[in-house]
């Protein structure tokens, strides 16, 4: 016998099966494989077994009257099947957690059919408004997108939060997408001659260059979500951890961690820029300590001495 | 021939939607051609064919045989597994497929979103590139639920046991939170679904959520106002270069002036100290605590204290690595 697929999707597809042909008499073979995703031959094999469904005492009368002509299907004597299975809870979830955020995403038709599909499953499902999912981007998404969709180059004002700089850059904008709660553009860098990922709420401006790119095949660019790798030349630096900052660890990609009785960790941790490594000194504050290299062992002193210089005198003139 | 697993699990569906009272195993296997008649062989039988309808969520009710027997008999309620009438347009249904294939909730490749379709009357139009994926975590599925049966919830939120309405299930910001009623704490709450542990839920109709909630208005979720400290107004300096990025992240509600260089005065209300000198250290030199005075000084006792400290003259005993 030929491997045939596991029971549970079958039955799952012939309860839905059911009920759209008996609503849709003479519905086509080739339009119901479509429509359930199935290839013509099974969903052929698995509607062949419905005439010894039904209820006892399996006459006639009793069975499911499925009747295959032409390519075409009728079903009779199915009233117990009239409708389809409810959805379930992760099913409900997962289709309106889908059409809420598609909505959600600027540009989208506010009150098409999505919109008024959407409103039809939450009343069905009894979520009237209260599922709500925010993937808000600022002002910049839509040219994004627009710029990616027509593959056309442009050049981006980008604030690099790493380096705490801005840049102008000259970018192909090969796909725009949203990944753990940020929307990114995976683009070719001309500045850095190479891919990189720029997070759309530090992009401060976008401008059409007339140009045009040949976009890579989307399945190289999709699988490119890692927002920071550890280059081999990036510098390490060794950290001693006090216990309230044992957070450490788990945030970011340690190379060699060792825990300390107290609680404590010592790591070794790659800085590929300067302003990220500062940021760290200064939040950790009493509960960090560098251990090397030497030269960077007075890098949070340095920083904090150069926020210090805000403070000096009085506020800056505050109103 | 032995009958196929398909056609007896049908059957076996048809037969206890369409039964009037709840039935035994003994009237199943009787009912129900293909079980095998040794008494073992088809409860075993009996057990697998129950996970698969439960593994597609079909709801099986278990009840009494009668008030006299302890023996289990089972029955599916039409009103509990018929989807009621939802009259979608072809349009909608496409539209839902485009929005199911653009947006995966999880690990979901597609498919499991793409089977919920077809309950719907099948899979329309053709399937979106992937635009956005949400995370999910196991305490979700039933948070959700619970939400839209209107059953109080209770669950360990960070190994604290917490009892919910849950009005409202959000994402934001890459999180997933559930807002509602905290009957501990007699106010809303809100509560980040991935801390959250073994929910149980109550009876459904339980409570009714206050009119046009909005799930988003009742999220606290900048952790400096996520404290327990008393509230305390604080107005940040932050210039131009992270103007823009601060707007965006506080939102225009929190913008108190624009400066003509291009800076902007932004207020937040802190309940939690520490969490708002992390974030205003993020911006390193570009922003500055203009007020209260409490504020600004705490910055500067905390910058001093760093700027101040003893640097390592060399690697201390026991560090080494």
């Amino acid at each position: 016998m030929s491997p045939r697929p596991s029971v549970g999707p079958r039955l799952q597809r012939v309860l839905a099966l059911v009920p759209y042909i008996a609503a849709h008499p003479g519905a086509t073979i080739e339009e119901l494989a479509t429509r359930f995703q199935v290839p013509e031959g099974e969903l052929e094999r698995d509607l062949e077994l419905l005439p010894f469904c039904g209820l006892p005492p399996y006459t006639p009368d009793r069975l499911i009257d499925v009747e295959i002509y032409d390519g075409q299907v009728w079903i009779r004597f199915a009233e117990y099947f009239d409708r389809p299975l409810r959805l379930t809870a992760h099913e409900g979830l997962g289709l309106l957690a889908a059409g809420r955020a598609l909505l959600a995403v600027p540009g989208s038709e506010v009150d098409g059919p999505l919109a008024s599909a959407v409103a039809k499953l939450e009343s069905v499902v009894g979520a009237r408004g209260g599922l709500a999912v925010d993937v808000s981007a600022g002002e910049y998404l839509e040219p994004l997108r627009t710029a990616s969709h027509d593959h056309e180059r442009i050049e981006i004002e980008y604030y690099s939060f790493g380096r705490d700089a801005l840049t102008t850059r000259t970018i192909d904008p090969w796909s725009v997408f949203h990944a753990f709660g940020q929307w990114y553009v995976a683009a070719f860098c001309q500045l850095a001659d190479d891919e990189r990922l720029f997070r759309v709420d530090r992009v401060r401006g976008v401008r059409g260059t007339g140009e045009h790119f040949v976009p890579p095949p989307p399945s190289e660019v999709v699988e490119r979500r890692d927002v920071y790798h550890p280059r081999p030349d990036d510098p390490r630096v060794t950290l001693r951890l006090g216990p309230e900052a044992s957070w450490v660890v788990d945030a970011y990609p340690t190379e060699l961690a060792e825990e300390h009785p107290d609680g404590g960790w010592t790591v070794v941790l790659a800085v590929s820029e300067e302003p990220w490594f500062d940021r760290l000194l200064l939040r950790l504050g009493p509960d960090v300590t560098v251990l090397g290299p030497p030269e960077r062992r007075n890098a949070g002193n340095i920083a904090a001495r150069r926020l210090l210089g805000r403070y000096e005198g009085a506020p800056n003139s505050d109103a | 021939m032995a009958i196929d697993r398909l056609e007896r699990l049908t059957n076996l569906v048809a037969n206890l939607l369409a039964t009037r009272r709840p039935l035994t195993l003994e009237e199943i296997v009787e009912l129900v051609p293909g079980y095998p008649a040794d008494k073992v062989a088809h409860r075993r039988q009996f057990e697998r064919d129950k996970d698969t309808l439960r593994g597609i969520g079909i709801p099986l009710s278990i009840e009494s045989a009668d008030a006299f027997s302890p023996e289990y008999a089972y029955r599916i309620r039409p009103e509990d597994y018929y989807l009621p009438t939802l009259d979608l347009t072809p349009e909608e249904r496409a539209a839902l497929h485009v929005a199911v294939t653009a947006v995966r909730l999880g690990s979901d490749s597609g498919e499991e979103a793409t089977e919920a379709l077809w309950k719907l009357g099948g899979v329309e139009g053709d399937a979106a590139p992937a635009l956005a994926s949400l995370p999910t975590v196991p305490s979700l599925a039933p948070l959700f639920d619970a939400y839209r049966r209107r059953a109080t919830v209770s669950f360990s939120h960070r190994d604290e046991p917490r009892t919910v309405d849950p009005w409202g299930i959000l994402f934001r910001r890459g999180h997933w939170y559930v807002v509602g009623h905290d009957h501990d704490r007699g106010e809303p709450r809100s509560f980040r679904a991935d801390r959250i542990t073994e929910v149980t839920f109550g009876e459904p109709g339980a409570f009714e959520p206050p009119a046009d909630i909005d799930p988003g208005s009742l999220l606290r979720d900048d952790p400096w106002s996520f404290g327990a400290e008393a509230s305390i107004d604080a107005r940040l300096l932050v210039d131009a270069a992270a103007a823009a990025s601060v707007i965006a992240e506080l939102g225009e509600d929190a913008l108190a002036e624009r400066r003509p260089d291009g800076s902007v005065v932004v207020r937040l209300e802190v309940t939690h100290r520490g969490a708002f000198r992390s974030f205003v250290l993020g911006f390193l030199d570009h922003a500055e605590v203009l007020g209260p005075d409490e504020l600004r000084t705490d910055m500067v006792h905390w910058l001093r204290a760093i700027a101040e400290r003893p640097v390592t003259a060399g690697l201390m005993s026991g560090d080494a690595p």
